[in-house]
């Protein structure tokens, strides 16, 4: 090698250095420096379930590309087909995918079977994650999910879900001298009440019962593991469980739409967007889209809190977030995209620009943007989000980040399924859906 | 008794084989270049199709789950998943489910695709024009198709319970009925497989030959008859071997499923392989999947050869 290539490729170095480090340090904005992109030739694969926050960071990528030079193949299948997918890939060992979503219910069994790789190196390191991007910004809740029981951190929480109640026509419940329900009673008495006023069905959750279906059965003193994590006995065939199911699948039964079962998270925001169906226990990330441009009930909806079992108020609080999969063979552009998305400046952007109503970052939420947007048909959201999130840790949603509850998720699923069509009774319906999760965990090496 | 002797049975053994002849070099090269020729061949088909099925098979005689990777080499108990599966309520049902589905499908989908092909047997433009509309279902990606009867079955925005109720004839949801679901779902499947049945079946009636049709016409055959005696015997391998792949077919129904209902109401439409996905790919039971899919593979090949063999009853019986 000459001298002069020596200190041309000292130089190449001295320049790509320069430019990571201005990317690194600026996250959010163009970190582009001196006209280098510090991934040029970079190709970073990134995968999310299609969340609508997933759907809006669409339009954002470019942003990164544009700063980086990266090219990004960003793709957002829909819940299931993620999570199979994904299972597959990770369990295999792929490389793949460099950036991909932490699928809540998935918690336990991916970072438990150490898929993902912690992210602490990456956060202490300040050439790699700058003083003001303040990891410590991130709700502990939501942030908590993800680190092991040594406390290493998996994933950032790009959302902090919570389950409330939305009304896409609350002037039907006014008509009929109804307000937004607080208890399981009180929804039983105003369905009954707007049932079919206007030719609308009043009771629609999505057909994921083992996220809908929960905090009834919550609410009703049951659970779905004995006492999550020590012990994993599924517990749904108690009288709290059966009674709980019952009373669920007689509201959807009584008061839900034709085919109310077949529904599924996207197919609820559409009705309820399109004013076909009226009231919808559901994620917050869904019910905010009631007051969208695009939405026929914007002038009509209202929230309220998850109501309230005979045994208190068990709404599900969820988080989903970015991690680095350990197949990856871009971990550290991989983290720059990370750092980048989950950004000050972007989230807010997101807020600002699009009213993106999920964020985990405590300064956001506190922000006068935030408040400003999740004030939906003049009923304050955030009140709700706060209020929820502090219930949220409590510690009652420890059962779903168990790495077999997708076993139990779907036996919950067919239970519920198998009461609302009439097929079974709730009792013979719960019993046999504790069956089948006996002999799933069997399946799965547990000893009960 | 009488003792038979080694050295005869010998003898009549080489009287009764046909005198070796020492093959021409020709023959040699050519049976030589016919063996290198397919060897390439046979070593892909060997790869893409024997060598999964045995890795199949071993897969379903350990608990492989990849959370335990160890799990691939466990063949503690190989029969422990087989066993399990005799005493699994869902696999069970699972294969009642698949056989009324089978059942309904076949049938309705010989039936449509016969009828129709009876009514497009002409030659004319107008005729083939609508023979090309029929198969367009057919020829629609699967998901495509299950997307649209999605729309269809979904009385909210469906087209076709909109028009009921217009004509007084509201029907309830028949995805999410437990007793209309698997019926909803074989109508669908039958729309989109029939035109395969009216295919082979129009072939096939375009290849009678015209004088026997033409002679019972003259003996004064209606149209019945017609069928009964002349066109229905020359199809009917043609019928036995639609069914055959109709059948094998109907086992590997998916998409429909996974669209329309995900199983449901309950477990009322969940067939074996749509199980087999379950417990594979949602709960990651590889092993469990395996020993599914192993005995899916095993019915396959019995029914093929079951009707394979009925096939050639019913062409030596004519």
């Amino acid at each position: 090698m000459t001298l002069l290539e020596r200190r041309l490729r000292r130089r190449q170095l001295l320049r790509a250095g320069a430019a990571a480090a201005g990317a690194l340090l600026l996250p959010g904005r163009a970190p582009a420096q001196g006209g280098a992109k510090p991934l040029s030739g970079t190709t970073l694969n990134i995968a999310c379930w299609s969340s609508p926050y997933a759907k809006l960071l669409t339009d954002y990528v470019p942003q990164f590309e544009e700063a980086t030079g990266a090219k990004v193949n960003y793709e957002t299948p829909s819940f299931p087909i993620y999570n199979q997918r994904i299972d597959v890939e990770l369990s295999t060992g792929g490389s793949s995918y460099d950036v991909l979503n932490v699928t809540f219910i998935y918690i336990g069994r991916w970072i438990g079977a150490g898929w993902f790789v912690p992210l602490d190196p990456y956060l202490k390191d300040p050439q790699k994650t700058p003083a003001d991007w303040e990891p410590g910004d991130f709700l502990p809740g939501a942030t908590a999910a993800f680190k092991d029981p040594s406390g290493r951190l998996y994933a950032i929480p790009w959302t902090a879900d919570i389950y409330m109640a939305g009304a896409a026509r609350y002037d039907l419940f006014e008509k009929s001298g109804k307000t937004m329900p607080d208890t399981f009673d009180g929804v039983a008495d105003a369905m009954k009440a707007v049932h079919m006023k206007d030719g609308i069905p009043a009771f629609l959750p999505e057909n994921h019962y083992g996220w809908s279906f929960i905090p009834w059965l919550q609410g009703f003193g049951g659970n779905v593991f004995r006492d999550p994590p020590e012990d994993l006995t599924p517990v749904l065939d108690t009288p709290e469980a059966i009674a709980a199911a019952d009373f669920f699948a007689k509201l959807l039964r009584d008061y839900g739409p034709d085919g109310v079962i077949s529904y599924t998270y996207d197919q609820v925001v559409a009705t309820l967007k399109a004013g076909r169906a009226n009231y919808s226990p559901n994620g917050q990330i869904f019910l905010v889209q009631m007051g969208a441009k695009d939405s026929k009930v914007a002038g009509t909806c209202n929230f309220s809190m998850c109501p309230a079992g005979p045994k208190g108020r068990f709404p599900g609080v969820a988080t989903h977030g970015w991690g680095i999969p350990a197949g990856s063979k871009n971990k550290d552009a991989a983290w720059q995209f990370i750092t980048w998305a989950m950004s000050k400046p972007i989230i807010r952007q997101m807020v600002v620009e699009r009213g993106y109503s999920s964020i985990t970052r405590r300064s956001l939420i506190d922000s006068p943007e935030f408040k400003g947007k999740l004030t939906i048909n003049g009923h304050d959201i955030v009140k709700i989000y706060l209020d929820t999130i502090a219930l949220g840790a409590q510690g009652y949603m420890k059962y779903r980040t168990i790495y077999v509850y997708p076993q139990v998720d779907k036996q919950i699923d067919i239970a519920i399924q198998n009461i609302a069509s009439g097929q079974l009774s709730a009792t013979a319906a719960m019993t046999q859906a504790q069956q089948d999760s006996l002999a799933e965990l069997k399946r799965a090496g547990i000893k009960l | 008794m009488l003792a038979v002797q080694p050295s005869s049975i010998k003898r009549a053994a080489e009287n009764r084989r046909p005198a070796r002849t020492a093959l021409p070099n020709w023959r040699r090269e050519q049976r030589r270049a016919f063996t290198f020729g397919l060897l390439p061949a046979l070593l892909v088909l060997v790869a893409i199709t024997l060598g999964p099925t045995i890795y199949l098979i071993v897969t379903s005689l350990t608990p492989l789950d990849p959370v335990h990777p160890h799990s691939a080499a466990d063949f503690s108990d190989p029969i422990g998943n087989y066993r399990a599966l005799m005493a699994d309520r869902r696999f069970l049902n699972s294969l009642e489910v698949q056989l009324k589905l089978s059942a309904a499908t076949v049938v309705l989908q010989l039936a449509a695709g016969l009828g129709v092909a009876l009514l497009l047997n002409a030659g004319s433009r107008f005729l083939e024009a609508v023979r090309t509309a029929f198969i367009l279902p057919m020829v629609l990606p699967p998901i495509v198709v299950a997307v649209v009867w999605k729309v269809i079955f979904t009385p909210d925005v469906s087209p076709m319970h909109r028009a009921l109720t217009a004509i007084g004839l509201p029907v309830h949801s028949l995805i999410a009925n437990p007793d209309t679901a698997l019926g909803a779902i074989a109508v669908a499947d039958t729309w989109e497989w029939f035109p395969f049945t009216m295919l082979m079946v129009l072939a096939s009636l375009q290849m009678i030959p015209a004088e026997p049709i033409d002679a019972a016409r003259i003996d004064g055959a209606g149209r019945l008859a017609l069928f009964r005696y002349i066109l229905f015997p020359y199809i009917r391998p043609t019928l036995v071997v639609a069914g055959l792949f109709r059948l094998i077919d109907s086992i590997k129904a998916f998409p429909l499923i996974y669209v329309l209902t995900n199983g449901g109401p309950g477990t009322a439409t969940e067939v074996t392989n749509y199980y087999a996905f379950v417990e594979s790919f949602n709960f990651s039971y590889w092993g469990y999947g395996s020993a599914i899919a192993t005995l899916m593979v095993a019915g396959v090949l019995l029914l093929s050869w079951l009707i394979g063999r009925l096939g050639v009853e019913a062409e030596r019986d004519d």
